[in-house]
């Protein structure tokens, strides 16, 4: 045996069981959501059922048109936790990181860890304790008001997603700071100090030295962002459940509903899946271009 | 040779082992395994004797059965039985609404039609007529053997809370608007509900408003097209709940209490009133494991039960009418072959389960509160105060009217709930709502 042909044998051997995971609990999954999306499926047995039809775009046409509007409701929605995760969670989260790292407080540590605190709590936990605390007319925030306003009344009703975006913001952001925090320290002292000998200020050595050497890690973050976003559920499904009046679903959310709830339409459910793996695929080449554009090098 | 023999000793007796447990299996494979999908309130007092009372026995009375038991509650159970569906897999025995949550098992002929099994043991004088009506049910056959007739509005009066803001229960809705300012300057909310969920409102207010202000037999009319969301009957009744949210009535922060959560506030004197389903006064009574209640005996007689008062604005066709459902049941599945012994085990199950001696013990426990058996003497039961006001409930209405979630489909019924969500927080009118819906039924109507 040729050694070439022992290193494609060794090659086959070595990617084959990955290959056959990946075609498994991945490829075949999607590609079976997709088919699914474009069929008549309503339940029962999928292989040899007779009334199984392919129907076409059927379900992503009723989707978009759809006259109580849900899928944009949940696209709109999602798109807010997208913006509040790349532009609040993100920028907050570096600001934070590189306060902690220029060591301006005492006790950076104890605020590390304190930022960092809600990542190590599940969020339907989260969730459970912020609709007890905060959200709604009985919640404990309430009842203390009430002692001060006793008329006091609940009233975010016109904006609910808003309790939701907060949430978002608070819990996120410190598993951001933990990876800037870990990249900031990775930057050689000695270039930024040779920028101070060189009369460099504060605010350009930030602008000229640590985010183009970050900019790399902002594009992960803004990807674990995005990808993160797209899929939120546990959360708001404590929190509100998507309601009131569908107002804070997200499209997983709908996608669940429409699965799950009622009378089931699983062909809109997998198309509704289908379009976020487009979105998200989109929004990726979309943060990918930007770096390209603006960023620096590592 | 020794070795040989010691080799042959070994491997018989793994044998005998293995033949051991094989006739042990045998004999237990004897038994008819039945599966078995149950929705196991846990909100309900005396929840936990369930296991002993009903399933225990069942199987100490049938030795020749084995249950294998799934016990599951609220959306869980909703999803497993989806998947159940989807799979094609259903369990012998499931707990099952007449239509509703539970369409697909009835659109999807997943459950055999227990009519003939009925007929053969002639257990029709039994039970209420229409309890074994098909046509009370989303297949149009006895899907389910149902274990209770369901009114989807009871109007729970805190007679303790009004009598200290000097308030005698309202009969009509000029009054109950009256007592607004009073309630409120003493910090009690006027009704209380849990409508952030994504039915209760559509079915424990609208449903009864809706057939006040379109009369009985409304929603035949627009099934068969002769009417329309949008006619002004029911834009009307949509109205009819902004004006509740409007003029105080009904908190606009309802819409954020869960459905969990309403029971305690009623109980801890929140509100003058609290609108619910009947089925919820099982989550009030005495736990006879812990003695302990939500609202205590004595304080139960504080506690009037009866429907919406009487709406005395211009355009109501009915009034003293509440919107009444066939309750939940069990079914079988359709994939047991007919005159089987499986068949025979599984109808066995299902008459215990909806037999005399099961839903006296459910009604006793508030799991039932109005049961569909004919048979069982209400008098002799050992009832708390709410559960015989529940039980008397029929007194309090005339007419009974449809229940939405029971006459349309999920994707009528959820823009529906959801526009009635939306009126409370202004985000959408009356008309509008109207029209949403109108056009979810034509999308729906489309797809049929």
């Amino acid at each position: 045996m040729t050694s070439k042909t022992e290193e494609k044998i060794s090659y086959i051997a070595l990617i084959t069981p990955a290959l056959l995971i990946y075609l498994a609990v991945i490829a075949f999954p999607i590609v079976f959501s997709i088919l699914l999306s474009l069929t008549n499926y309503n339940g029962g047995k999928i292989f040899g059922n007779p009334n199984i039809k392919f129907v076409g775009f059927d379900s992503y046409i009723y989707m978009l048109t759809e006259p109580t509007r849900n899928f944009y409701m949940a696209l709109k929605n999602n798109m807010l936790i997208v913006a509040v995760s790349v532009f609040g969670q993100i920028p907050l989260g570096f600001i934070l990181a590189y306060i902690l790292n220029q060591k301006v407080v005492k006790g950076s540590n104890f605020f590390q860890t304190m930022i960092y605190l809600p990542n190590v709590i599940s969020p339907v936990i989260i969730g459970i304790l912020f609709k007890s605390f905060y959200y709604g007319q009985n919640s404990v925030f309430m009842e203390i008001i009430r002692k001060f306003k006793p008329n006091a009344e609940f009233s975010i009703l016109s904006q609910p997603m808003i309790p939701v975006l907060i949430v978002i913001l608070w819990m996120y952001t410190g598993f951001y700071v933990i990876i800037f925090l870990a990249n900031l320290q990775r930057i050689d002292s000695a270039i930024i100090e040779a920028a101070r000998i060189d009369g460099a200020n504060e605010r350009q050595i930030l602008a000229r030295i640590v985010l183009p050497a970050l900019s790399g890690v902002i594009v992960t973050c803004a990807i674990l962002a995005i990808s993160g976003s797209l899929k939120s559920f546990d959360l708001i499904y404590v929190m509100t459940g998507g309601g009131p009046a569908s107002q804070t679903r997200v499209l997983s959310l709908y996608m669940y509903f429409m699965a799950f709830m009622g009378a089931p339409n699983y062909p809109l459910a997998n198309a509704i899946s289908t379009v976020m793996v487009i979105i998200s695929f989109i929004l990726i080449i979309l943060t990918r271009r930007v770096e390209k554009i603006f960023g620096g090098k590592e | 040779m020794k070795q040989a023999k010691k080799t042959m000793i070994g491997i018989l007796m793994i044998l005998m082992l293995v033949l051991g447990f094989a006739a042990c299996k045998g004999k237990e494979s004897g038994k008819i395994e039945l599966t078995v999908l149950n929705y196991f309130d846990m909100t309900v007092a005396n929840a936990s004797d369930e296991i002993t009372v009903i399933w225990d026995q069942f199987e100490k009375d049938n030795p020749d059965i084995k249950l294998v038991r799934e016990d599951l509650f609220n959306e869980p159970f909703h999803n497993k039985t989806e998947s159940y569906a989807a799979s094609g897999q259903m369990p012998d025995v499931i707990y099952a609404w007449p239509s509703g949550r539970s369409t697909t098992l009835h659109s999807q002929r997943l459950l055999k039609d227990l009519g003939p099994l009925v007929q053969k043991d002639n257990l029709a004088p039994l039970y209420t007529p229409v309890a074994l009506d098909p046509s009370q049910q989303a297949s149009g056959y006895m899907g389910i053997l149902p274990q209770s007739m369901t009114a989807t509005n009871a109007f729970f009066v805190n007679l303790e809370v009004l009598r200290d803001c000097g308030l005698e229960p309202a009969k009509t809705y000029t009054e109950l608007k009256a007592q607004v300012p009073i309630l409120k300057a003493k910090g009690y909310e006027t009704i209380l509900m849990a409508n952030e969920d994504t039915w209760v409102m559509q079915s424990c207010l609208f449903s009864l408003v809706a057939g006040r202000f379109c009369g009985e037999g409304w929603e035949q009319k627009i099934l068969s097209g002769q009417a329309k969301f949008t006619d002004p009957d029911f834009v009307a009744a949509l109205n009819f709940i902004k004006t509740l949210y409007d003029d105080g009535i009904i908190n606009r922060t309802t819409i954020t209490t869960g459905y969990g959560d309403v029971v305690g506030l009623f109980a801890t004197n929140k509100g003058a009133y609290y609108i619910d389903g009947d089925w919820r006064v099982g989550a009030f009574i005495t736990d006879k494991s812990t003695g302990q209640a939500l609202i205590s005996p004595d304080k139960q007689k504080d506690i009037r039960i009866t429907v919406f008062p009487e709406i005395d604005i211009p355009g109501v066709k009915l009034n003293r009418s509440n919107s009444v459902v066939l309750g939940v049941g069990w079914g079988m599945s359709a994939s047991i072959p007919a005159g089987s012994a499986k068949e025979e085990a599984a109808w066995k199950l299902i008459k215990w389960l909806v037999g005399k001696d099961v839903l006296a013990w459910r009604v006793q426990t508030g799991g039932v509160p109005s049961p569909s058996r004919t048979d069982i003497d209400m008098g002799s039961l050992n009832l708390e105060p709410m559960q015989v006001a529940i039980a008397n409930l029929g007194k309090e209405y005339d007419k009974a009217t449809v229940v939405i979630d029971g006459a349309f489909d999920g994707p009528v019924y959820t823009p529906l709930n959801d526009g009635l969500q939306a009126i409370g927080m202004g985000s959408q009118t009356p008309q509008q709502v109207a029209a949403i819906t109108q056009a979810a039924f034509d999308a729906w109507k489309a797809s049929q």
